[in-house]
């Protein structure tokens, strides 16, 4: 505590930052949460209906269960190249040799890039008419067979518009589990490597708990922006074809902004919080008992 | 070493025999990286190289060889389509401003829990933390209804309140975590002299954090410049479009899509961002690192 601060000062650095809090996250966090138990076009006024809205989610929506499985595998597609693609090329890059600091570069370049342009971008590398990128390898190479139409689909959608999302942030995520491998202690390595231990048992027993910590850090990162993704799904397919690849948050901003129906959309507002929270307990859950166990 | 990779416990092997194995997975991994590399900015360069391909090459079914001419005209195109240069104009107000308030304001709430110190701190810091994890779509409706009520839609201000509130949590988190190494004695010292509250806050603490200002501004300046949600959600009018906004609109100001112009459009918008991104690349590597590891 500093020596001759008053109440007065601590006010005065206090409330701006807790004013915009408050008026940008707080109050429409509860607002949500009260909208939730009420019926609203917008126009006409407020009906409380109680819980009507969360049973009505729970039991008498099945494309809220769609969208929920599908959020489930945006997820998995999501993380698959956050958490294990990233730490494989991180691992390579600790191994390479020259050029790291131009790769750690140019890895990175998708992630400065906004959303629409990858969506554009994407858009033509799965097009089938005229052929897209992947359709014309697939032709080159003499697998024609499996060139379709990516985006309409109803088998290939949701995981074609899932991988951008883990793309572009591929080299975010390995550029700190770089960070975290530099950090381990060299000599732990060395003599584990001079006890005859392979490469993947010095990965298994001394880097990997080594950078544990960090790892679990870029989980919950990347599990919460996952859960929260939007852009891309909206942008490249609108959710379609049918309800293929709608997430529970393209879902939620149709039912608010063009069925306006604000109720039902705050309803599921609120579960896509509660879904990010019960996420990163169970990751912090599966610490601990990783932690416990070692 | 990758070459061990199966290997159970591997015999031991001596010293030159160790150092060739050695060389020969250093090459091999390099190799991977640069495979890797290809892939991931394979597509950015297809898109500049687009952006100047004939527009009839494009549509005649060779949009990914090498391009038989390169021409500007799609660039000619793009600018006279849309207004390109009101866009960035926006993008720069919007990531400015809240660049600053995130910065400010994020410093001001952690020297209140940090050095000044009062009772309950740690609920507010709670508070701050779990701004983290809370996704911004709870914030749409109501900010939207909000907004309406007291006329703040299509305005720099509907999207500058609710990107400065997400990412204030984390600009506290880091000068907190800051502001912790600055020693004790410091503040004594200055207390002795004289030196109430505001001037410690502008003599001392916020000429050390420099580097603190750097990561918070890059960690949150990319995803503010690219932010989509928020543009799409409050602001329809023309004027007022930020270049995500702007860029989507592109495909139905042409009717049917002229993609090499859209392309053009793509890398005018994605020019300042990239300039500043390999020009500071150090500075940003290492303030998303450390922006991470200190989570």
């Amino acid at each position: 505590m500093l020596p001759g601060r008053s109440r007065t000062s601590v006010l005065v650095f206090l409330v701006p930052p807790l004013l915009l809090y408050a008026v940008a996250v707080a109050l429409p966090i509860l607002q949500s949460l009260v909208l939730s138990f009420f019926s609203w076009d917008g126009v006409t006024d407020l009906q409380p209906v109680g819980l009507a809205n969360y049973v009505k989610m729970f039991t008498a929506d099945p494309i809220f269960w769609k969208a929920f499985a599908n959020t489930m595998i945006y997820l998995a597609v999501c993380l698959f190249f956050q958490l294990g693609v990233s730490l494989f090329v991180a691992n390579l890059l600790s191994y390479a040799g020259r050029g790291k600091e131009v790769a750690k570069t140019l890895y990175l370049l998708p992630a400065i890039i906004s959303t629409v342009a990858i969506a554009f971008l994407f858009q033509r590398i799965y097009s089938y008419e005229p052929p897209g990128l992947i359709n014309q390898i697939l032709t080159t190479v003499g697998l024609g067979d499996l060139a379709r139409p990516w985006l309409s689909e109803v088998n290939t959608v949701l995981v074609a518009v899932s991988a951008p999302e883990g793309w572009r942030f591929t080299g975010l995520y390995m550029l700190i589990l770089y960070a975290a491998i530099l950090a381990v202690p060299k000599e732990l390595e060395e003599a584990a490597r001079l006890d005859g231990a392979s490469t993947w048992q010095v990965f298994a027993h001394v880097r990997f708990p080594y950078i544990r910590p960090v790892w679990v850090t870029t989980m919950i990162m990347a599990a919460t922006y996952s859960l929260r993704g939007f852009d891309i799904p909206y942008l490249l397919t609108n959710g379609g074809p049918g309800q293929a690849s709608e997430l529970l948050t393209t879902y939620m901003f149709k039912t608010a902004f063009r069925s306006t129906d604000f109720g039902y959309a705050s309803t599921i507002a609120v579960f896509i919080v509660i879904e990010c929270i019960v996420a990163v307990g169970l990751i912090l859950l599966l610490l601990r008992r990783g932690t416990d166990k070692s | 070493m990758t070459t061990g990779l199966h290997a159970p416990v591997a015999a031991r092997v001596s010293g030159p025999e160790r150092r060739r194995r050695l060389h020969l997975a250093r090459n091999f991994a390099s190799l991977l990286v640069l495979l890797i590399v290809i892939v991931q900015v394979y597509p950015l360069v297809w898109l500049f190289v687009t952006s100047l391909r004939p527009a009839q090459e494009f549509a005649g079914g060779n949009a990914f060889g090498i391009p038989s001419a390169l021409t500007w005209d799609n660039y000619a195109r793009a600018f006279a389509s849309a207004d390109l240069g009101r866009y960035i104009f926006n993008s720069l107000v919007v990531t400015g401003a809240s660049s600053i308030l995130i910065v400010l304001l994020g410093m001001m709430a952690a020297y209140a829990i940090q050095v000044l110190g009062f009772k309950g701190s740690r609920i507010v810091m709670g508070a701050f933390l779990l701004g983290i994890i809370v996704p911004v779509q709870i914030a749409l409706v109501p900010l939207f209804i909000n907004y309406s009520r007291v006329g703040l839609l299509n305005t720099y201000q509907s999207m500058i309140i609710p990107l400065v509130g997400f990412a204030l949590p984390t600009s506290v988190y880091l000068f907190v975590s800051f502001f912790e190494y600055i020693p004790k004695e410091t503040y004594e010292a200055a207390a002795l002299d004289g030196a109430g509250p505001f001037r410690v806050f502008f003599e001392i603490t916020m000429p050390l954090s420099t580097n603190t200002v750097i990561t918070v501004v890059f960690v949150n300046g990319i995803f503010i410049w690219n932010d989509f949600i928020f543009a799409n959600t409050f602001v329809f009018e023309e004027t007022m479009k930020t270049i995500p906004l702007g860029l989507q609109n592109f495909i139905g100001a042409m009717g049917s899509v002229d993609w090499t112009a859209t392309f053009a459009a793509v890398c005018v918008t994605v020019t300042p961002l990239l300039l500043v991104f390999l020009i500071m690349n150090k500075a940003i590597i290492y303030g998303l690192e450390s922006g991470a590891t200190k989570g």
